[in-house]
C-alpha cells in the first residue's frame, strides 16, 4: 500500500481520488490506517496465547448480538419471565438457537477469559509497563462473571432463583456493609420481582456500559504497548526488535478470523445438539431441588462453601469464604507489583508455585462441586498442594534435563 | 492586585460558597437516587401469622402417601411445617442459615436437609452437620379445631 500525503496531491484541479480525499479531510482515516499498519504480532512458541483476547472479544460480540435479539421477546417480571423464555424456546422461529448460543457463548467466554488470565500470567505479560492492562483485564473478568450471575436469574427458573438467593446472601456476608449490599441487590429482604427487574437492568444496561468503558481502556492499553514478548524469547533472539513478527492486518487478523469461524461452528453444534435447558419455573417458597449447583465457573466457590465448617476463627462460614476469595482476588490483582523480578526476567518461584496450586485447587474443587470427588476441605487443600509440588518438581527436572534456565 | 500583600478573605469566602454549592448540588442529585434504589417498604414487612394451607389430618394423609408438602408463604419467607411421629407439630423459617437456600423435611432420615450445600438440621432446627452456623428460626404453632372436625395449623412469630 502506498499513501499519497495530501500536500503532495495535485495542487490544482481535483485530487487523484476525490472521495478518499473528501473523507480523509473530514475523518483523518489515514491515522487509523497507519495504526493498523504499524501493529505487529511477534511469532514464537506461545504466539497461540495471543489469540485468546481476540477470541473473548468475538464471543462478547456474539453475546451483544444474541442478547439484543433475546431482549425483543423477553419480559422481566416473575409472572412472565419464565413463560417468555419458554416462548422464545418453543414459539419464536430459531428462538431456541439464539438463546442456546447466548448461553453456550457465555460459558465459552468465561472459559476463554480464565485461559486468557492464566496464559497472560504464564507469559508474565503483566510486567512493566502493562500493569494496568492486567488490572483492567481482571476487572473485565469480574464484570463478565457478574454478567453470568445476573443473566442466570432472568429465565426465573428454580436453579436461577436459588443461585440468586445464595449469591446475594454471600454478598450479604461482607463485613459491615453486607446487610445493605444484600438489600440493594435484592431490592428487599427476599428475591422477588423487584430483584428480577434490578438484575435485568444490570444485565442489559449497566454492565454493558461499564464493560464497554473498561474494555475501551483495556484495548487502548493493548494497542499502546503492543504485544508483550516473554523474556526467554527475547533472550533467545538477542533483543525484542529481533523477534520475528507478522503484521496484525491482515496476517494475524485473518488467523484470528479462522479461530472465530471455528468458534461459531462450535457454538452452532453445541446449540443444536445441546439446546440450553429451561428447567422448572421458580417457586419462591418451595424447597431447593436436589443436586442443585451453579454454573461450572462458580463451582469452585460452591464446593468451598459446602466444605468449610460453620465457623472458622470466629467467622461464619460464608464470611470466611468471602474473605478468603477476596484476598485471593486482591493478590491476583496485585500480581504485577508482587512479581519483583519480572522486569528483568528473573525467577518467579513463589508466585508460580502459588498459581500452580490455585489452578490445581480450582480443578479439584470444580470436581468436588460436580460431585465427582468427595473431598473434605483439608483433603482438597492437601491434594492440590501435593499436585502443585509434583508439577513444580517435574518442571525443575525438565529444565535440568533440557538444559534450560529455571525462568519464566 | 496580584502583588497585594494582604490575603483576600472575600475571595476565599466566595470560593467556599462555590464549593459548598457544588457539594450541595451533588448531594441533592444523589440523595433521591440512593433513596430510589432503596427497597420499597411493602417488600420489607409482612404478616404476623398465617394459617397453613393444609390441616393436621391432611398432613398425616400426605405423609402416609410418602409426600412432603413444600414450604408455604409466611411473611414473604418460606415456612416449613413438620409433623413429628408423636403428633407434635413444629414450624420453622425454611431459610437455611448458611446461604439462604430453602430447606426440606426428610421423613425417612428424620431430619431437615438443605440441598444446596448438604446442611443437616435436627427436628428442633438445630444444625447437626454441614456448613449451617445457626439453628433455623422456630415459629409458634397453634392448633385450632375446625367445625368439620379437622385441626388447622396456625403459625405465628414467637414473641
Amino acid at each position: 500500500m502506498s499513501h499519497v500525503p495530501l500536500d503532495t496531491a495535485p495542487p490544482a484541479g481535483l485530487p487523484a481520488r476525490p472521495f478518499k480525499a473528501f473523507l480523509e479531510e473530514r475523518l483523518g482515516l489515514d491515522a487509523l490506517a497507519h495504526l493498523a499498519e504499524k501493529k505487529r504480532v511477534p511469532l514464537h512458541r506461545t504466539t497461540v496465547f495471543y489469540f485468546l483476547g481476540g477470541m473473548a472479544l468475538f464471543l462478547f460480540g456474539i453475546q451483544v448480538v444474541t442478547g439484543i435479539l433475546l431482549s425483543l421477546y423477553y419480559k422481566p417480571s416473575p409472572d412472565q419471565a419464565f413463560e417468555s423464555v419458554r416462548a422464545i424456546m418453543t414459539e419464536v422461529e430459531f428462538g431456541w438457537l439464539i438463546r442456546s448460543i447466548h448461553s453456550w457463548s457465555a460459558n465459552l467466554l468465561i472459559g476463554v477469559l480464565y485461559l486468557h488470565l492464566l496464559t497472560t500470567f504464564i507469559m508474565r505479560a503483566y510486567r512493566r509497563p502493562r500493569e494496568f492492562t492486567w488490572m483492567t483485564g481482571l476487572v473485565l473478568l469480574a464484570l463478565f462473571l457478574a454478567f453470568g450471575f445476573s443473566g442466570y436469574l432472568l429465565p426465573w427458573n428454580q436453579l436461577a432463583f436459588f443461585a440468586t438467593k445464595v449469591g446475594t446472601d454471600i454478598a450479604g456476608g461482607v463485613p459491615l456493609v453486607g446487610k445493605y449490599v444484600l438489600l440493594l441487590a435484592r431490592s428487599g429482604e427476599e428475591v422477588t420481582g423487584d430483584t428480577l427487574a434490578r438484575f435485568y437492568s444490570l444485565h442489559v444496561v449497566i454492565l454493558p456500559l461499564v464493560t464497554l468503558a473498561v474494555l475501551g481502556v483495556h484495548l487502548y492499553l493493548v494497542q499502546k504497548h503492543g504485544m508483550s514478548i516473554p523474556h526467554p524469547v527475547i533472550r533467545r533472539y538477542g533483543g525484542e526488535d529481533r523477534v520475528p513478527s507478522i503484521p496484525f492486518v491482515p496476517d494475524f487478523l485473518l488467523r484470528d478470523m479462522v479461530g472465530w469461524y471455528v468458534a461459531l461452528g462450535l457454538l452452532a453444534v453445541l446449540a443444536a445438539l445441546f439446546p440450553w435447558e429451561l428447567g422448572v419455573k421458580a417457586d419462591p417458597f418451595g424447597s431447593a431441588p436436589e443436586a442443585i449447583r451453579p454454573e461450572w465457573y462458580f463451582l469452585f466457590m460452591f464446593a468451598t462453601l459446602e466444605q468449610t465448617p460453620s465457623y472458622v476463627f470466629g467467622l461464619e462460614n460464608k464470611q470466611a469464604v468471602v474473605l478468603f476469595f477476596s484476598l485471593v482476588g486482591l493478590v491476583v490483582l496485585l500480581v504485577p507489583f508482587l512479581d519483583r523480578t519480572a522486569d528483568w526476567g528473573g525467577p518467579r518461584r513463589v508466585l508460580s508455585f502459588l498459581a500452580t496450586w490455585a489452578v490445581c485447587a480450582f480443578i479439584i474443587q470444580t470436581g468436588v462441586g460436580l460431585g465427582l470427588l468427595h473431598f473434605r476441605l483439608g483433603t482438597s487443600v492437601a491434594t492440590s498442594g501435593a499436585a502443585a509440588v509434583v508439577l513444580a518438581l517435574v518442571y525443575l527436572a525438565y529444565c535440568r534435563f533440557a538444559g534450560r534456565e529455571d525462568r519464566a | 492586585m496580584s502583588d497585594s500583600p494582604t490575603p483576600m478573605p472575600r475571595r476565599n469566602w466566595l470560593l467556599r460558597l462555590l464549593q459548598g454549592s457544588i457539594a450541595a448540588s451533588i448531594a441533592a442529585i444523589f440523595y433521591p437516587v440512593v433513596r430510589f434504589l432503596w427497597p420499597r417498604p411493602a417488600t420489607v414487612s409482612g404478616a404476623a401469622e398465617v394459617t397453613a394451607p393444609f390441616t393436621v389430618e391432611e398432613l398425616k394423609a400426605r405423609y402416609a402417601r410418602g409426600e412432603v408438602p413444600p414450604p408455604f408463604n409466611f411473611d414473604n419467607k418460606p415456612c416449613l411445617v413438620v409433623l413429628l411421629p408423636d403428633g407434635e407439630i413444629r414450624a420453622f423459617n425454611a431459610i437455611c442459615t448458611h446461604v439462604a437456600c430453602t430447606v426440606a423435611f426428610r421423613p425417612d432420615k428424620k431430619d431437615i436437609f438443605c440441598n444446596c450445600h448438604n446442611g443437616v438440621y435436627d427436628l428442633n432446627g438445630q444444625p447437626v452437620s454441614g456448613p449451617p452456623p445457626r439453628p433455623l428460626q422456630a415459629y409458634k404453632v397453634i392448633r385450632r379445631r375446625l367445625p368439620n372436625g379437622q385441626e388447622e395449623i396456625i403459625v405465628s412469630r414467637t414473641a
